[in-house]
């Protein structure tokens, strides 16, 4: 009755059961550890673990076709988890726990936390697994042997200038008759989220000093309370432009806009999301900035295995991959290339 | 003041209120002083942006109002009868994201919007119930507590919603969302269908037979049982009701977005659980008052609501909700002698 994905979300809602019972069952084939940053022979099968913020989310379920094609290429196992709605160490650590307890050759996570992770990684290492960062990174850097990311401070400077372009910048907005634009964020202390707030604000301030940013508003990704916050700005406000820092926010901005009969206020999203995506063919977003999430999992994954197999290998520690903007002037082709895929 | 005879007619003293005990008894009437606490919300929002006090801003108002209070009235239901229901927030997602494939499946069959609005909030009923005889079998056959039966269903619920959805919105209904805009002076349709509903479950908690077992049970399971009432089926059906509720919230939801959304309604159990609270209902059972729960709402929609509109950082609203509730609980212990049940 369900797709292999959405088993795969259903294995997400227990995931703590399903760690422990993988874990029971490689202890019993005999997986051992591999000793720290020792070549691994290739005739061994490598496992790779890679942990995720909120796994249901369209962009980790793209970046785990990017990751698992390539551990099928390569020719590795590669276990994927993370709980399915919540971006939250709390929720992160008790899956990492149990991932540790499988003594992969490699962890692969995107940190919910800068810090909180940290531990972890103490653990990983000790225990002979490489740890990798992607989407987002842990703040002590040094003991992580690679990590891939978007360009999210680029992404918010890109989507500040789709926005006032969107919204005439220069013919619409006055010193004495200035834009008003809203900001809507999943959370205020997702290191992604705030990066492309922080893109965003720089770019107004140094170029665009007639548009005005409102305090963003938290939607904790429910597009019915970014509905509901958008509403309220643009009931309080003469709204010009609204900044969607993900897709949550993207369709909570369509809907109020929808039910306020105010179509002249222009919307900038992140996220390639296919719903997005036709949302922009039908006007009602000016611009999409979107991420590289399959290539992110494709490359981690590269370095992961590159690394294991050649210890002496070189693989760059920063990869910063940049967001692209995609306009209703997009070809086809450049859409379908960057639209978020499911597996 | 005098009587045929011409003498002044003195009132017995145990008849004469002094004008400091009648101010006193006023003051420790709890839904005097919400009412009092909304109006000073209302007026200190309004005071800060004159846009405050408009037909868009109360519209918005009422239906966010709208968009809670189906749960509260269903947990001050399940409160007052002793019990507590965590599920339904995952109820509003699992009855949102099916009632969403039953709307879509119609759709593709050229069936019309009326049609297909209107079986849809029979399939979002008819999931809630589900869920609800579900809890009411985990509690009143499996002997659960509530809290354990519910948390159960709160999990499986929102599991579910992410199997069915695969993570994504079902479905894409812009009449949805254009009809949810339609209405008369500040009440939408679909707000008008909430507010008859919660004005009907008022009438019948206060001035029904069913209402008064769902007191005497909440203040004494064992002596309502000795009264004759047959608890086990009283607390069966209140869980069905308070499911009911929790899938007509999916639909009006849906209605909103336009889409069925597997991550609407988490986390909105401890919101209503919050408006009851703070409308003096007693988390003991046996005790309260739906217009305490109206009114409970009204403040938190307006405080949430009202922030955003005076761009107050979002940190701090639930701040002010924390200390709202605080001070709702705070009033409760110092009134002189609890309310009656149906007072």
């Amino acid at each position: 009755m369900f797709s292999s994905r959405s088993m795969r979300l259903f294995k997400g809602v227990v995931t703590a059961s399903v760690v422990t019972a993988s874990v029971v069952a490689l202890s019993a084939a005999g997986a051992s550890a591999t000793s720290p940053h020792a070549a691994v022979p290739r005739a061994k099968k490598l496992v790779v673990a890679f942990e995720v913020g909120s796994e249901a989310d369209p962009f980790f379920q793209s970046m785990y076709v990017g990751a698992s094609a390539e551990a099928k290429k390569l020719g590795v196992t590669l276990i994927w988890q993370g709980d399915p709605v919540n971006y939250s160490p709390a929720t992160q650590i008790p899956i990492v726990e149990q991932l540790l307890a499988l003594k992969p050759n490699a962890l692969i996570i995107a940190p919910t936390d800068p810090k909180a992770l940290e531990p972890y990684t103490t653990q990983a290492i000790k225990q002979g697994a490489l740890v990798l960062n992607v989407d987002s990174g842990q703040a002590n850097q040094k003991p992580i042997t690679a990590w891939v990311t978007g360009n999210n401070v680029q992404g918010g400077t890109e989507a500040a200038q789709a926005l006032a372009s969107a919204m005439g910048y220069a013919t619409n907005c006055t010193a004495s008759s200035p834009c008003t634009v809203a900001v809507g964020v999943s959370s205020i202390t997702t290191s992604t989220d705030a990066a492309r707030v922080a893109g965003f604000d720089a770019e107004l301030k140094k170029k665009y000093p007639h548009i005005v940013a409102l305090n963003p508003i938290v939607s904790q990704s429910q597009p019915s309370v970014a509905q509901s916050g958008f509403s309220q700005d643009i009931s309080a406000h003469n709204l010009k432009g609204i900044f969607a820092v993900d897709g949550t926010d993207a369709e909570g901005a369509a809907s109020a806009i929808a039910a306020s009969g105010k179509t002249d206020i222009k919307v900038v999203a992140y996220d390639a999301y296919a719903t997005n995506i036709a949302s922009m063919q039908a006007g009602k977003i000016a611009a999409i900035i979107a991420q590289q999430p399959t290539l992110e999992g494709k490359l981690i994954v590269q370095y992961a295995v590159t690394k294991l197999r050649n210890p002496k290998a070189k693989v760059p520690h920063l990869t910063t991959l940049p967001n692209i903007l995609l306009t209703p002037a997009s070809s086809a082709a450049t859409l379908a290339k960057y639209q978020y895929v499911a597996s | 003041m005098s009587d045929a005879g011409g003498m002044p007619r003195v009132r017995p003293r145990e008849d004469r209120v002094p004008w400091a005990r009648r101010v006193r008894a006023t003051i420790a009437n709890q839904q005097f002083v919400l009412f009092v606490v909304l109006v000073a919300l209302l007026v200190f929002f309004g005071s800060q942006n004159s846009r405050f006090f408009t037909t868009a801003e109360f519209t918005n108002l009422i239906i966010d109002f709208c968009g809670l209070i189906l749960l509260a009235v269903a947990e001050t239901y399940v409160i007052i009868s002793g019990g507590i229901d965590l599920s339904v927030g995952s109820t509003v997602a699992i009855s949102g994201v099916v009632g969403a494939f039953a709307m879509e499946t119609l759709a593709s069959h050229h069936v019309g919007e009326v049609a297909i609005l209107l079986v849809g909030t029979v399939v979002c009923a008819g999931i809630g119930g589900a869920v609800g005889v579900l809890n009411a079998v985990l509690i009143t056959k499996a002997n659960l507590v509530p809290f354990v039966a519910t948390l159960v269903t709160l999990s499986a619920g929102a599991g579910m919603a992410l199997v069915f959805s695969r993570g994504a919105d079902v479905g894409s209904n812009p009449a949805a969302i254009s009809w949810s805009a339609t209405g008369a002076w500040i009440f939408t349709w679909e707000s008008m269908i909430v507010i008859a509903i919660t004005i009907v479950l008022s009438l019948v908690l206060h001035f029904t037979a069913y209402g008064r077992y769902n007191f005497a049970i909440g203040s004494n399971a064992f002596a309502a049982r000795v009264a004759g009432i047959d608890v086990r089926r009283h607390v069966a059906s209140v869980y069905v009701v308070a499911g009911v509720l929790a899938g007509l919230t999916g639909m009006f939801f849906y209605i909103r977005l336009g889409a069925g959304a597997p991550t609407s309604g988490i986390g909105d159990e401890l919101n209503a659980i919050a408006a009851v609270v703070i409308g003096g209902v007693s988390l003991v059972g046996g005790v309260g008052v739906m217009t305490g729960t109206i009114l409970g709402a009204m403040i938190l929609t307006v405080v949430t609501d009202g922030l955003i509109f005076i761009n107050i950082q979002p940190t701090w609203n639930q701040v002010v909700v924390g200390a709202i509730i605080a001070l709702a609980v705070v009033l409760q212990s110092l009134r002189p002698g609890r309310q009656g049940a149906s007072a």
